[in-house]
């Protein structure tokens, strides 16, 4: 038990040197933190349809509302605080942006090690699947599956998943594959040892590194994607506006010179996503031991 | 005494990581006449490699020269700039690097290379630079070398390719050139040719040459000098023919002892390290008692390529290519008896190591059955038996990196109920202590511990499966020789302990002969001679035994 947690500590004091990734961290820590309390700390429920008034649209930052506060950020084209829109926007892009993240990480494990690891007309089958897949661009496969299920989370989720599984395939694959030709792998099986604990104990541990930078990059791509579905009008219902429908609200506004309803969402996104990208960055860098001191 | 082409007076080198700073290089000094050869010795670890490197400053980050002079005909290396590093590196000292297959760009023709090599210093019309390397390929012993200038990498074996880049170092006649390990991952018989060679050019070139090896046998055949480095400092140096004789320091006289080619067969080596179950004095082993028991009936093993589609649709079209098929191990029959050890020798491509997996059960043979008692190996394509357990070369790959040893020990025993899961941790105690290793070892991980150390915990683990076989399948070739000596004696001591049945494959044929009762000779598939140890090594039958026994090097005290 030492031994692992003196890794992790290592692996800890390395992270912290790169004081730009820290910060990073810190700030993916603080939106989390945001999103999981937005409730709390958001002077209006921007989804409860009776807090607004149309009498507070499109105010610029700054003003008073009928609500009695100050509205920071201004408000919206439907008179919402926009300042409590990115703090429950936020919520719902990192929900998204994880379940689609770590559910497409699941059944692309999966895939990949199952292909690796059985060979034969199984590893042909899946990879040239996946291989077929990934010459799609991702955003036109999620709006060709939102457009076939409908709107709403789960179907939104199922879309990304859909849509970014094939990298995990590909990864797990790559260093499954690289791993099954390992003396160890062959001394598990000459033991001999089940399939099955050769794969849990000993193939799926070692490929682990790769899959958890894959997972933070796909995570963030996760949220630019659903983004993107939302700023085209194929995300969430308009009730509950995610990050990239609030930019989508602001876009008619951008020219009269009502700049904040777009802008205030979309330097939100592009901090979150930048932030989870950086830590992403550092922690394959730790892991490629071609980059270690 | 003339001056001395390369003079190195208080070398220190040292890595800043995070642990600290290491130095590598410690405070090393000497210096080089030409036509002289100084053959750098030691563990792996002891700072040789880092010492060449220094010298052609070529230390990587965090590597730093701290301190230290390097004087390469009287001029000063030690802070020049690297352009004028350049200029000198492959016209006044050069390199040979390990491994001849990562030296060579498999992009360019040997042609291409050579002349580019040459161009760097010199400017030369084409049809000159030609016959420059024509004449230098040929001096080291290419065939053909009009040819070898279109030929690629790729067409060359492991020793041809080590021959160019021996000949591009030697393009521009430089006054030094540092060889580090050229020959260690070559066949010994390509090796005393390669050696042989080397002699001949260093003499009639008058080039001072560095040859860092860990192999005692080899720096002696060749080294009129030897310089001993420990833990990054040169304990001894001396003419070769003293240090052999009289070996001042402790360590130099670990080296020597723990040859094996050095100490009667069956007897104990002498190793530098302590161990936990250290044997007191050399003792002799008794091959216990005799009866068939492994037996392979004509076994095959063919290794086809593997057919892909576009392959499969050249052939189609009638555009296929004629697949080469390799007849890997080729219709053995072989029995081992109860109790005894065969040892299995062969350079490599020879099958040994097929031969080793089939009766492993880890590959099926393509024809012909191996049983074990009179119960198949292996049955359905699966392993059917838990009582033959191999060794494998490499602990470092051998062993699952994120799986702490004691789990690895003890997973198959648990997988197979032979321990019940409350008594794991005595059962793992149990065979951590046969094999040496602390038992509170336990919960490491295998990056904490050495060469050696992990080797012990895969024997750990074959031992823990309560195995009657072990197959052991170049056990010993990573380790350094002290270490490699601690292990043969494990095996000495758990073949008396345990009455095991060992297969001990290996290219070494003094480990062979140390550890068997009797030794096949395999070559391209086949066993082209068995007998009892002693008789091969006395009296070899076989032509390509003769061979095998007479390129490997030996050091002649006498």
């Amino acid at each position: 038990m030492s031994t692992q947690s003196s890794g992790l500590r290592l692996f800890w004091a390395e992270f912290r040197d790169n004081k730009v990734a820290l910060f990073a961290l810190v700030v993916v820590i603080l939106m989390i933190f945001l999103a999981l309390f937005a409730s709390l700390i958001s002077p209006q429920n921007p989804y409860d349809l009776a807090n607004l008034s149309l009498m507070d649209s499109r105010r610029p930052p700054g003003f008073v509302g009928s609500g009695g506060y100050t509205h920071v950020l201004g408000t919206d084209p439907q008179g919402r605080d926009l300042l409590s829109a990115i703090f429950y926007g936020l919520r719902i892009s990192i929900q998204i942006g994880l379940a689609a993240g770590f559910v497409s990480l699941t059944i692309g494990t999966a895939l990949g090690i199952a292909a690796a690891y059985l060979g034969g007309r199984v590893e042909a089958l899946i990879m040239r699947l996946v291989d077929l897949q990934l010459s799609f661009p991702a955003i036109l496969l999620a709006l060709v599956i939102v457009a076939l299920l409908g709107q709403g989370k789960v179907q939104l989720i199922g879309a990304l998943v859909a849509a970014q599984y094939a990298y995990f395939a590909r990864t797990a694959y790559g260093a499954a594959k690289a791993e099954r030709g390992k003396d160890y792998i062959e001394a598990a099986l000459a033991t001999p040892l089940s399939g099955r604990l050769v794969v849990w104990r000993h193939l799926l541990p070692n490929c682990a590194p790769p899959l958890i930078v894959v997972a933070t990059v796909q995570i963030a791509n996760s949220i630019s994607l659903e983004a993107t579905l939302s700023f085209l009008g194929l995300g969430l219902p308009v009730t509950e506006p995610s990050l990239g429908m609030l930019i989508s609200n602001g876009f008619p506004y951008m020219m009269s010179g009502r700049y904040w309803i777009s802008v205030y969402p979309g330097v939100a996104l592009i901090i979150l996503i930048v932030a989870i990208n950086i830590v992403g960055d550092q922690v394959r860098d730790q892991f490629n031991p071609r980059l270690r001191k | 005494m003339s001056t001395p082409v390369l003079e190195v007076r208080g070398l220190n080198t040292h890595f800043f990581t995070r642990q600290g700073e290491v130095p590598a290089v410690r405070n090393v000094s000497f210096s080089l006449q030409a036509g002289e050869v100084l053959g750098l010795v030691g563990e792996s670890g002891s700072g040789k490699s880092v010492t060449g490197l220094s010298l052609l400053g070529l230390v990587d980050a965090p590597g730093q020269i701290v301190s230290g002079s390097v004087k390469l005909n009287g001029k000063e290396l030690i802070g020049l700039p690297e352009p004028e590093l350049r200029e000198r590196r492959g016209r006044e000292i050069s390199m040979i690097f390990q491994d001849p297959i990562a030296t060579l760009n498999p992009m360019l023709s040997i042609g291409d290379q050579m002349r580019m090599a040459l161009f760097a210093h010199e400017k030369r019309s084409m049809q000159d630079a030609n016959t420059r390397c024509i004449d230098l390929l040929r001096k080291v012993g290419i065939t053909d070398p009009e040819a070898g200038l279109k030929a690629y990498p790729h067409e060359y074996s492991g020793g041809m390719r080590q021959r160019v880049a021996i000949a591009i170092a030697l393009l521009h006649n430089p006054s030094v050139i540092i060889a580090d390990e050229p020959t260690t991952a070559l066949d010994v018989s390509i090796q005393a040719q390669i050696l042989t060679e080397m002699r001949d050019l260093v003499r009639e070139t008058e080039t001072a040459l560095i040859w860092i090896s860990h192999d005692l046998a080899v720096v002696a055949s060749l080294a009129a000098r030897i310089a001993v480095m420990y833990r990054g400092e040169i304990i001894e140096t001396g003419p070769t023919f003293d240090i052999l004789r009289n070996p001042g320091h402790v360590y130099t006289a670990n080296l020597l002892a723990a040859l094996p080619a050095n100490t009667e067969p069956g007897q104990l080596l002498a190793h530098g390290g302590t161990l936990r179950s250290a044997i007191n004095g050399p003792e002799t082993v008794q091959p216990p008692d005799k009866g068939d028991f492994l037996s392979l009936n004509n076994v095959n093993r063919v290794f086809s390529p593997n057919i892909s589609l576009g392959e499969r649709i050249a052939e189609l079209v009638g555009a296929g290519v004629r697949r080469r098929s390799t007849h890997a191990v080729n219709d053995v029959t072989l029995r081992v008896a109860r109790g005894e050890t065969l040892g299995l020798v062969g350079e490599s491509g020879s099958g040994k190591s097929t031969l080793g997996k089939l009766m492993a059960g880890i590959l099926p043979p393509t024809s012909g059955q191996i049983f074990l008692d009179d119960a198949p190996v292996m049955q359905a394509g699966k392993k059917s038996t838990l009582r033959i357990q191999t060794i494998f070369q490499d602990p470092f790959a051998s062993l699952n990196p994120r799986m702490k040893v004691g789990h690895a020990v003890s997973e198959g025993a648990l997988a197979h109920n032979l321990v019940k899961p409350f008594e794991v941790s005595d059962y793992v105690k149990r065979w951590f202590e046969r094999v040496g290793l602390e038992p509170e070892w336990a919960d490491r991980y295998p990056h904490q511990f050495s060469g050696g150390q992990r080797q012990r915990v895969a024997i750990a683990r074959a031992l823990a499966m309560q195995p009657d076989v072990l197959i052991c399948d170049e056990p010993v070739a990573s380790l350094d020789v002290s270490i490699q000596a601690q292990i043969i004696n494990l095996f000495l001591e758990l073949q008396k302990g345990l009455s095991l049945t060992m297969v001990f494959i290996s290219h070494d044929l003094s480990v062979v002969r140390h550890l068997s009762d009797r030794v096949a000779v395999m070559y391209l598939g086949k066993i082209v001679e068995l007998g009892p140890a002693e008789k091969i090594y006395k009296a070899p039958v076989h032509d390509y035994t003769q061979r095998l026994l007479n390129a490997v090097p030996v050091l002649d005290l006498s």
